[in-house]
């Protein structure tokens, strides 16, 4: 993370060593799971090149696949908005665990309103905003009416969970829609016939989409001074207060920037199958809950945030492909991955650090 | 020299309080008025007035001759005044600069972004202008208490106040981050800048105020010239009779070790040696005293030593018992009290009458709670005994715990500590926020405990009760005892060296005594563990 220092404004050098001693001492086991995961891509890419015909060259030739990026970023398109939005939310102090209820209200609300309209765009629009309306009730029952933040967020998840199958089931006859017009995918000439990476660059429009909201997300942090308003009010919110900027405001443009972001992804995640499906855990199926271990294992950074989320559902993406080619991996096994990798960052590592203040209520005196 | 605050008959009413009693006070430009009295004497409440937090019943409040009225803080920093608090509003994970200037940053870009290079220049700017010492760059959570502290006041500066506000600022202070205040207050009051602080200490009033104003029971008794008055003047002043400062006391009659602690090491929550390698004894019929400046390591102490916390290493032992890791319950029924320092969260259940607050550790006794039941009319006659024996007003046992002053509450847990008959008293801050008729009460008993031959633990940054009542007394920096001595024949001074980490005879060879495997345990981390 780059900081104030960076900017190299007069004496920097101790600044610097500062910075050095903190960026070891903040993200050491994060760096070393990270090296660990990339130097054993790395020596499965070697033994899949040398001896091509065995396991490890499958595994090689499905990593190395387009096919296989295509698919995890497509995977990771709900995940990562949804990761972007519980890191607002909980940055400001509000932890937001209702992102899988967001998700689902939105990739109905999307479906139906591109089948009344027959707009993808509209759609779209429309699952965003009823991902901001239930985001907004949320942030009024937790910030207005003090509601615990973990009770009001599953609450969130479970009215959605009843209502979105449910208002299908009324409109459609089925907890299933209908289908409907998806859109084409977008591609850059020149750069898609780059090999590997070209399924950056030919790619459904969602995924620009995300591209462009990661790098938004973490200029707001890094340098807007709202970012450090959200910042303050989710680490010492008194001290925003004294400061003379209404806690409670930023708090509630938090929280709605969450619903606006897991809006985003949850009408994605419908509109690119062009379907709403919402029989058990509906088409969400835990993607909101994998967002929360995401943020948490990207350490509340938009980057690190999305990178992980590249990871899990590169994962599942590679499980796929490999079901496919006969290699049966239990897919039970690759969902819990995250949810595992969760447990050890947390509990073991213990490196997440969380903002002071979350989950807390916050009122000015007098 | 004109008169830069003017409180003209300020009077603020709570609900069944008066807080502040028709209050004058006039504070000229360029100068360092403190403001004198005990906790409760309603100096907090009067500058929070004069800051905006709160609307005065009656009275009005003038600057530079002006009448004002401020709805909120944010008028008040508007119209030149900043207000300090006792506890820093300081965001930790964020650097100076951004702490500096939160809520009024310099923007470039149409406001789009935070122009972060204006912003370092203007604090740089600010810090030399008024010769202070921090780094712009540096994480809050990663600098000492006292460069925290400049923060504070460079985000009033910042802010453009001319009147700073300063609660209680040298509570948190080892002596010589005190001295550096001081030399900052000097500063800026020579840069036409005006100060009042608020504090309930004679001595740094007197040393570091131009004019000093005593507050008590919310009313005004007195403004006089620091430099022509006294302690003894002063202290009369603030509590309304001539006040004993020195406790007198027989020389001890020890007997032998009670309780003894040998090699105690706790680590916090994040690894870091809280208490790194403790060891003293206790005597029947003596007080060792525990000084040093809050979180090096005593919370956690005191945590080991009455069962709230296992020592990851080392050795507890109580009357030739090891009790190391003997629980809450066994080591209350072998003899051991505890009046803990948060009597709010630790001694009391706020919301529960004294008959209930009576009982509490008592509960599986065989007078108060016979075969799992309890026994109510005997813990309510235990309550009583206890309100009648040690003075706790109201006399009531019904009351609830909350509604009773912070002396009357602390007179409580006293009494149903003392009443078990213990062998070993733990006493952590025993006087912490009490006012001084219950700190000579509690001292009093103290003393009464230590002739009939307790042995007697007494922890508290306060040095004066500290070195007043202990027989021997350990000093602890960093979870280590820098020094054990004997009270009577160490002078304050060398004691504040004490305090501050400086081995008897090192001469500045301070980082060697220190912790070196673990440079990064600054205070902020002490701190952190503070509230584990």
């Amino acid at each position: 993370m780059s900081d104030a220092s960076a900017d190299g404004v007069g004496d920097a050098d101790g600044a610097t060593a500062a910075e050095g001693r903190g960026f070891f001492e903040r993200h050491t086991t994060r760096a070393v799971f990270a090296a660990v995961t990339v130097a054993s891509v790395a020596a499965l890419l070697v033994a899949g090149f040398l001896f091509p015909d065995s396991l490890a060259g499958t595994l090689a030739a499905v990593l190395t696949s387009e096919n296989t990026l295509a698919a995890a970023l497509r995977l990771s398109v709900p995940i990562a908005f949804a990761a972007l939005g519980g890191i607002f939310a909980e940055k400001s102090g509000v932890i937001n665990i209702g992102l899988e209820g967001l998700l689902i209200v939105s990739a109905f609300g999307a479906i139906y309103v591109a089948d009344v309209t027959g707009g993808v765009w509209i759609g779209f629009a429309g699952g965003v905003l009823a991902s901001t309306l239930l985001a907004a009730l949320f942030a009024v029952v937790t910030i207005q009416f003090r509601a615990d933040q973990i009770i009001a967020g599953l609450a969130v998840w479970l009215i959605a969970l009843g209502l979105a199958p449910f208002a299908s089931q009324v409109i459609y006859g089925s907890p299933n829609t209908p289908t409907v017009a998806t859109s084409p995918s977008v591609s850059v000439p020149v750069l898609e016939e780059i090999p590997f990476f070209g399924a950056l660059f030919s790619a459904s429009p969602s995924v620009y989409l995300l591209f462009a909201a990661v790098a938004l997300s973490w200029y707001v942090f890094e340098r807007t001074a709202f970012g450090r308003w959200i910042r303050a009010s989710g680490e010492n919110p008194e001290a925003l207060d004294t400061a003379g900027v209404s806690v409670a405001r930023v708090r509630y443009a938090a929280v709605i920037i969450s619903g606006v972001l897991a809006g985003m992804g949850g009408a994605a995640l419908s509109l690119d199958l062009g379907q709403f499906t919402g029989n058990g855990p509906t088409m969400v199926n835990g993607k909101g809950f994998i967002a929360i271990v995401a943020y948490l294992f990207g350490n509340y950074n938009p980057i690190g945030a999305f990178l992980s989320t590249l990871l899990f559902a590169g994962l599942d993406a590679v499980q796929t492909v490999l079901q496919l080619q006969g290699i049966g991996v239990p897919r039970q096994l690759i969902r819990i991955t995250p949810f595992v990798v969760v447990i050890v960052v947390l509990a073991l590592v213990g490196r997440t650090r969380l903002p002071e203040a979350a989950g807390e209520h916050y009122d000015t005196e007098e | 020299m004109a008169t830069a605050v003017h409180l003209d008959g300020i009077t603020k009413r709570f609900p069944g309080v008066v807080a502040n009693d028709d209050v004058d006070l006039e504070v000229e430009h360029g100068t360092v008025h403190a403001l004198l009295g005990e906790n409760g004497a309603g100096k907090t409440t009067l500058m929070n007035v004069l800051y905006g937090l709160y609307e005065p019943t009656s009275g009005t409040v003038r600057l530079d001759g002006e009448p004002r009225t401020f709805d909120s803080p944010r008028d008040a920093i508007d119209a030149g005044v900043g207000m300090i608090h006792q506890h820093f509003m300081l965001v930790d994970p964020m650097t100076v600069t951004e702490n500096v200037t939160l809520g009024s940053e310099p923007r470039k870009w149409g406001g789009l972004a935070v122009d972060r290079a204006a912003a370092r220049e203007a604090v740089v700017e600010l810090a030399d202008r008024y010769g202070f010492d921090v780094d712009p760059d540096a994480r809050i959570e990663d600098v000492s208490v006292g460069e925290q502290q400049r923060v504070e006041i460079l985000k009033a500066l910042y802010r453009g106040a001319d009147t700073l506000i300063l609660d209680e600022p040298t509570a948190v202070l080892t002596p010589q981050e005190v001295e550096e205040l001081f030399a900052v207050l000097a500063e800026l009051t020579a840069q036409g800048k005006t100060i009042i602080f608020i504090t309930h200490k004679l001595g740094e009033a007197m040393r570091a105020a131009d004019e000093v104003s005593v507050l008590r029971d919310g009313k005004k008794v007195g403004t006089v010239d620091a430099d022509g008055t006294t302690r003894e003047e002063l202290a009369e002043l603030m509590v309304g009779r001539e006040v004993l400062l020195d406790v007198e006391r027989e020389p001890a009659q020890t007997g032998e070790v009670v309780a003894a602690a040998s090699d105690v090491v706790v680590e916090d929550d994040r690894g870091v040696r809280a208490v790194d390698g403790i060891s003293f004894e206790v005597r029947a019929g003596e007080v060792f005293g525990i000084a040093g400046v809050d979180g090096n390591g005593q919370t956690e102490l005191v945590e080991a030593l009455t069962g709230l916390g296992v020592p990851d290493e080392g050795e507890i032992r109580f009357r030739d018992e090891d009790v190391t890791t003997a629980s809450r319950r066994e080591r209350i029924e072998a003899g051991m009290a505890y009046i803990p320092e948060d009597r709010q969260e630790r001694g009391l259940v706020m919301e529960f009458g004294l008959v209930e607050n009576g009982l509490l550790g008592s509960q599986h006794g065989p007078e108060l709670g016979p075969n799992g039941r309890i026994d109510w009319p005997a813990t309510r006659d235990h309550a009583e005994a206890i309100i009648d024996e040690y003075d706790v007003r109201p006399a009531d046992a019904d009351a609830d715990a909350e509604s009773l002053s912070g002396g009357n509450q602390q007179k409580f847990i006293v009494g149903r500590e003392f009443k078990r008959d213990p062998e070993f008293v733990v006493a952590s801050h025993p006087t912490r926020g009490v006012d001084v008729g219950s700190i000579e009460f509690i001292h009093e008993r103290l003393l009464e405990l230590r002739r009939q031959g307790v042995a007697v633990l007494l922890v508290s940054s306060k040095l004066e009760e500290v070195q007043g009542l202990s027989d021997r007394m350990g000093v602890v920096y960093e979870g280590e005892f820098i020094d054990v001595v004997d009270p009577e024949e160490t002078t304050e001074e060398e004691l504040g060296l004490l305090m501050a980490g400086e081995r008897p005879g090192g001469g500045g060879d301070e980082t060697g005594a220190t912790d070196e495997t673990d440079p990064e345990a600054t205070p902020s981390d002490v701190t952190g563990g503070e509230r584990a």
